[in-house]
């Protein structure tokens, strides 16, 4: 209802009329709310600005950068190196704060957060893939995909379900005892992917995941990406350098001297996921 | 520290870091063994001077003499120091010692008369194998100290040559008192005529005083009984007498005292030296477990829990090693036939424990700090 209407109402001679009109629109206005709500995007980025002094030089890799991401969608971040993609992708991962301006994860602006909640917040919401697999090394693969369920409170029998799903999911059941070096990067890779969902969070980062793999390994872990992105309606956001790589996402960013250049839909993107 | 479910993890990097907990786990079971054995050496002298002195005994010596072999006197003294009022009961003893040096297995012969011979009455010992009457049926037989028939692998009936002394063992004994532990009774007129071959003389005289509170009054009393007699005497508390002969040795187990808190401080360079190696190794591994949501508190605790663990497992090893040793092999540092037994009780081994656990502590509070203070972001920069 227009502002226009209201004015019209409110001239109207019928009392009743007038008040069934103030009804409707507090209750349109209501609904208009909660769906704007529904529909508003998990992880917003205001003025989002970050700089690191070193010496006498400062550094700005990211300079006041806006952006919306919602809920379920795969976001390629892409730009030349020093563009401030890993800048941005370890602020929405909780591993960097904020110079300044905003960054709201769904209710909660996480530049504000204390380390040890952020630590928490991060342990519950967000999934790390890194480009070198990053598994500690003494750890064998089941051990690695364990680590964060070990926050929880759970069983060791609840954690072994949630492990053994997490790595049939990933195609690398079989090899639960190896330890990191006895694996290739391929499943390696996997194994940090099942270490990244295991505890089932609300966003996954990927920071060029596909970066140290041959083309046909790179090719598998985009799919499983892909399909851990469709199937189980997790959020991710995806670093990358190589353009063929961002045929699997359905949002394409592009970055330059820690600003947001343009936008772009990708055409082979996963169906009806995606704003 | 951090939860039980996390031990598991702890104790996995420790285990496969295998090489470098090996060697520091080796490092703090050497330097606590060396501590262990100097706590044995001190609790020994703390029991051979404190917990052991009587203060209803004095020992009789032949003035100016502080060794066994120049203290002779009249074993007819007896009699006299009897009749000073005060005394209750007088054992005249004939000390021989089977080494005139300092050692760790020198056994002290005690002559003591065998018609008058009451264990319970002259010792807290009790016998565990043999009897006291076979040891008055026989003249050459003795009754031996568990420690000195541990360490020379005797047992009841063998005869065994100590120092140049052929004994007949009667009988093994037990007893809270260090004297007791590291010595062979044998029956005065056999030990006079083995020894140096002086019917008649004997070392000293152990007096027991009817009224504690006239111990000093008794002692002056007897000599003044001996002051103008040929062989004057000096009369001490057993007490004074014990620590008196043990005062040289007293400083070289002080300073040793030194020798094991430098154990102690080698214990915490090692295990912090370790530690910090292993955290400056292990920036990235910690970097993702921050990741994944680990607060710095808890990869604090965690650093801590290794530091301790290593070195409580080295400390035990260590402790475990010098129990063992001194079991063994029944050490008693002896001087001027007095033992200072070196063992290692409960308490060292506590003690020891303790210390370790703390001192793992210590070692890993700055690197568990430096590696909690670390940027998450920074530290992948890094490596």
């Amino acid at each position: 209802m227009t502002d226009e209407a209201l004015v019209t109402n409110r001239n109207s001679d019928t009392p009743s009329t007038d008040r069934t009109d103030v009804f409707l629109a507090i209750t349109v206005t209501a609904l208009c709310a909660n769906l704007w709500r529904f529909f508003m995007a998990y992880i917003e980025c205001r003025n989002l600005t970050r700089t690191y002094t070193k010496a006498s030089t400062t550094i700005t890799p990211l300079d006041g950068l806006d952006l919306d991401i919602e809920e379920g969608s795969f976001v390629a971040l892409m730009g030349p190196s020093g563009s401030g993609k890993t800048t941005l992708l370890n602020l929405i991962a909780g591993i960097d704060s904020p110079t300044s301006g905003s960054l709201m994860m769904g209710a909660v602006d996480v530049g504000k957060l204390s380390r040890s909640k952020l630590a928490l917040w991060r342990s519950v919401n967000i999934g790390y893939i890194f480009q070198l697999y990053n598994l500690v090394p003494v750890l064998t693969a089941y051990e690695n995909v364990e680590l964060p369920l070990l926050l929880r409170n759970l069983s060791a029998k609840d954690r072994h379900k949630k492990v053994a799903a997490a790595l049939e999911l990933v195609g690398i059941d079989d090899r639960h005892d190896h330890f990191p070096r006895q694996l290739s990067g391929g499943q390696e890779q996997r194994v940090a992917i099942a270490r990244a969902i295991v505890t089932d969070p609300k966003i996954i980062v990927a920071d060029e995941p596909t970066g140290d793999l041959d083309r046909a390994s790179a090719a598998e872990i985009l799919s499983l990406l892909q399909q851990i992105n469709v199937e189980l309606g997790r959020t991710l956001i995806m670093v990358t350098h190589d353009p063929k790589t961002t045929k699997y996402a359905g949002r394409i960013l592009h970055l330059d001297k820690g600003r947001l250049l343009e936008l772009e839909s990708s055409t082979a993107s996963a169906p009806g996921i995606h704003p | 520290m951090p939860g039980l479910k996390f031990l598991p993890l702890v104790l996995k990097y420790l285990v496969r870091h295998r090489g470098r907990s090996l060697l520091s786990l080796g490092g703090v079971a050497t330097a606590m063994f060396l501590f262990c054995s100097v706590q044995a050496m001190q609790q020994g002298v703390r029991e051979a001077t404190v917990r052991n002195a009587n203060d209803t005994k004095l020992v009789v010596y032949r003035q100016d003499r502080y060794c066994p072999f120049t203290s002779n006197l009249p074993q007819n003294y007896e009699a006299r120091i009897a009749k000073i009022p005060g005394v209750k009961s007088v054992v005249p003893v004939k000390v021989a010692v089977s080494n005139c040096r300092t050692g760790l297995d020198v056994v002290t012969f005690r002559g003591i008369p065998s018609d008058s011979f009451d264990l319970g009455s002259f010792s807290h010992a009790q016998i565990t194998d043999g009897s006291v009457e076979s040891w008055k049926r026989r003249s050459d037989a003795a009754l031996l100290g568990e420690r000195v028939a541990a360490r020379r692998g005797l047992k009841v009936g063998d005869r065994a040559e100590i120092g140049g002394i052929t004994i007949y063992v009667a009988g093994i004994m037990r007893s809270p008192e260090p004297q007791d532990q590291n010595v062979g009774y044998t029956h005065l007129d056999f030990i006079q005529r083995a020894g140096d071959n002086r019917a008649g003389i004997v070392t000293q005289f152990n007096v027991t005083v009817t009224d504690p509170g006239q111990l000093e009054a008794t002692a002056k009393a007897i000599d003044d009984e001996f002051r103008t007699a040929q062989e004057p005497t000096t009369t001490w508390s057993e007490k004074n007498f014990v620590a008196r002969a043990t005062s040289d040795i007293l400083e070289i187990i002080t300073f040793a005292r030194w020798l094991g808190w430098g154990c102690v401080v080698g214990v915490f360079a090692l295990v912090f030296n370790a530690i910090v190696l292993s955290v400056q190794d292990r920036i990235k591994d910690h970097a993702i477990m921050q990741t994944l949501g680990y607060t710095n508190g808890l990869v604090a605790r965690l650093i801590i829990a290794e530091s301790m663990m290593i070195s409580l497992a080295g400390g035990f090893l260590g402790v475990l090693a010098g129990v063992g040793v001194m079991s063994w092999g029944s050490f008693s540092l002896s001087v001027e036939g007095l033992s200072i037994n070196i063992h290692a009780g409960w308490a060292t081994v506590l003690f020891g424990l303790f210390l370790s656990a703390v001192t793992g502590i210590l070692a890993g509070l700055v690197p568990a700090w430096q590696a909690s203070r670390r940027e998450i972001a920074a530290c992948f920069r890094a490596v």
